[in-house]
């Protein structure tokens, strides 16, 4: 031992080379040891759930800065840092990430873009928001600016998830959850997306309520063109169902005589209420025009084109009015075709003579009031009327051979009367014309079969 | 300590080496060695450094190469005692008693 002392007090020159080693392995070893101590810490930390993580690395001591979501999380953090082979010292700077009072988290769309902002709850809650929202925009770009907070209501997940699936059926618009509270504003992108909207919603995960919906949907519109040179009415645009679609056509092609109707509508929910009511009260105000158009857009009716003369003009606007639901607005711009030259008798008769041939005045069953529908072909007769001011003419009423024929001959009499009073009212001298009954007693088909019995109730016209 | 061990086994195998060459060479120099006051000096110096590594005392790099001068010093010790084993058992084998 003393032999080694003695050795040991002769060893002090080799220290000379041994600090000039120091310093070199010093120098080229500093970085890479800290470079591979803070790979090394991160990928400890690769499986905890921080957020705003950041690894400073000082010689072997590592300042660890990071956001959790648990005391527990936070602790597991240090401790996996701790464990890290080569790690002297950790600097513990980690915090609980701040609570958000309230929880918002907003989705919103615009035309180019879905915008993820507020808050998630933990950093996968916030990539698998993500994830959904670009599966459910559909190419369409998603800029996530969510930040990460806790205090998130439970089953916030599942609503968010829930509401992200309504964002595609959005043009534009925004969604957001307020702790438990939904608020949805914007417009949606088809007919029926508004109330598939309404109808998600009510899947709301437990414990969370709607405070606004204000979703709109798109204009609910239905048009319809009569075109008078084509002799078409072409209908477009959207009606409820198929029975209303049903019962639109037939009042279209009882109100529409001399045109063909050409029906390009398409069956959509979302249609406002009292849809059917104003649309046939509105096409029977076009069908009295000599060309127009009808565009019913929501709540609105706007009605354009030309009617046959002043009176059925002034009417139109005045009277149309009345036949739609309370809360629907009715737009006309009527104004008046020019008047056709005046001709004689012959042409009067001949014209009145097709005109009945193309259609009919029609009536309630068994009684002398005139059918709405029958409105186009009486301002047609009374524009007619109106070029041949000179003549007089004879209205005959005609039944089929149901019932007593002097029951038949009273209504014959009546319904004749009845047009006259209509001619009278708008506008037309009543001494020009005469009310002739003729009951059954003068059929143009045989009273046998239902066809024949609807050509024998009939109103003519008559020149003398 | 094996995490800095594994990382600098190269400057640590040199001190040894070092170490060695220096032990080899004390066996046989001639002249006084460092005075016994200084020895103690220089024990004390290297207890402190090493008290204040375990300690944890010295922050950072200069922690780090703290650490690191410490390794390379006990590597260069166990050179310089091997060296200096081997060289006296070579010396005493080729002397023969007498």
């Amino acid at each position: 031992m003393q032999m080694l002392f003695r050795w040991a007090s002769k060893w002090w020159p080799g220290l000379i080379p041994l600090a000039v080693m120091w310093g070199i392995a010093a120098w080229n070893n500093t970085l890479p040891v800290e470079a591979d101590l803070s790979a090394r810490s991160s990928a400890a930390l690769k499986d905890t759930v921080l957020d705003k993580t950041r690894i400073a690395v000082d010689g072997r001591d590592i300042s660890l800065v990071a956001d959790a979501f648990s005391e527990e999380g936070r602790r597991d953090a240090v401790t996996a840092v701790e464990l890290v082979p080569g790690v002297r010292l950790v600097d513990d700077q980690t915090r609980l990430a701040p609570e958000a009072k309230p929880f918002v988290w907003n989705a919103e769309r615009d035309v180019v873009r879905v915008t993820l902002s507020g808050s998630a709850p933990l950093p996968a809650i916030k990539a698998r928001l993500t994830e959904a929202a670009r599966k459910e925009a559909n190419g369409t770009e998603i800029a996530d600016q969510m930040g990460l907070a806790r205090g998130a209501p439970p089953r916030f997940e599942a609503a968010a998830m829930l509401l992200l699936d309504q964002i595609g059926k959005l043009k534009d618009g925004k969604i957001t959850i307020s702790d438990t509270k939904v608020s949805l504003s914007g417009m949606a992108r088809d007919l029926g997306g508004r109330e598939a909207i309404g109808a998600a919603l009510k899947n709301l995960p437990e414990g969370f309520s709607i405070a606004a919906n204000e979703i709109k949907a798109p204009p609910y519109i239905f048009q319809a063109y009569k075109d008078p040179v084509a002799a078409t009415l072409t209908l477009t645009g959207y009606v409820p169902d198929n029975a209303v679609h049903a019962a639109i056509a037939t009042s279209a092609s009882r109100k529409f005589f001399t045109e063909k109707v050409v029906d390009n509508l398409k069956a959509s929910v979302g249609a406002p209420g009292s849809f059917n009511t104003a649309v046939i009260a509105a096409l029977g105000a076009l069908s009295r025009l000599s060309t127009g158009t009808l565009v019913v857009s929501d709540r609105e009716v706007k009605l354009s084109g030309d009617a046959l003369y002043e009176g059925a003009a002034n009417d139109i606007r005045a009277g149309l009015g009345k036949d739609f639901p309370k809360n629907w607005q009715y737009k006309p711009e009527i104004t008046v075709k020019p008047p056709a030259g005046p001709v004689d008798g012959t042409v009067c008769q001949q014209l009145f003579s097709e005109l009945l041939a193309k259609g009919k005045i029609r009536f309630a069953p068994k009684r002398a009031d005139i059918d709405p529908d029958s409105a186009g072909i009486l301002d047609h007769l009374i524009e007619t009327a109106l070029r041949c001011p000179t003549t007089n003419i004879e209205v005959a009423g005609h039944t089929d051979s149901d019932g007593e024929d002097s029951f038949n001959q009273a209504l014959s009499e009546k319904r004749a009367q009845a047009v006259i009073a209509y001619l009278v009212k708008a506008g037309l001298p009543a001494d020009r014309f005469t009310a002739v009954g003729y009951g059954s007693t003068q059929p143009v088909a045989a009273n046998d079969t239902d066809d024949g019995k609807a050509q024998n109730r009939r109103i003519e016209f008559l020149v003398r | 300590m094996p995490y800095l061990v594994s990382f600098h086994m190269g400057w640590l195998i040199g001190s040894v080496l070092l170490g060695f060459c220096m032990g080899w060479i004390s066996v046989v120099q001639r002249g006084n060695g460092t005075s016994k006051m200084t020895a103690r000096w220089l024990a004390v110096l290297v207890a402190g450094l090493l008290a204040a590594s375990f300690a944890h005392v010295v922050p950072g790099r200069f922690g780090y190469w703290l650490d690191l001068g410490l390794i390379m010093f006990t590597c260069y010790l166990v050179g310089c005692t091997i060296g200096a084993c081997l060289r006296y058992w070579v010396v005493s084998r080729s002397q023969p008693a007498g």
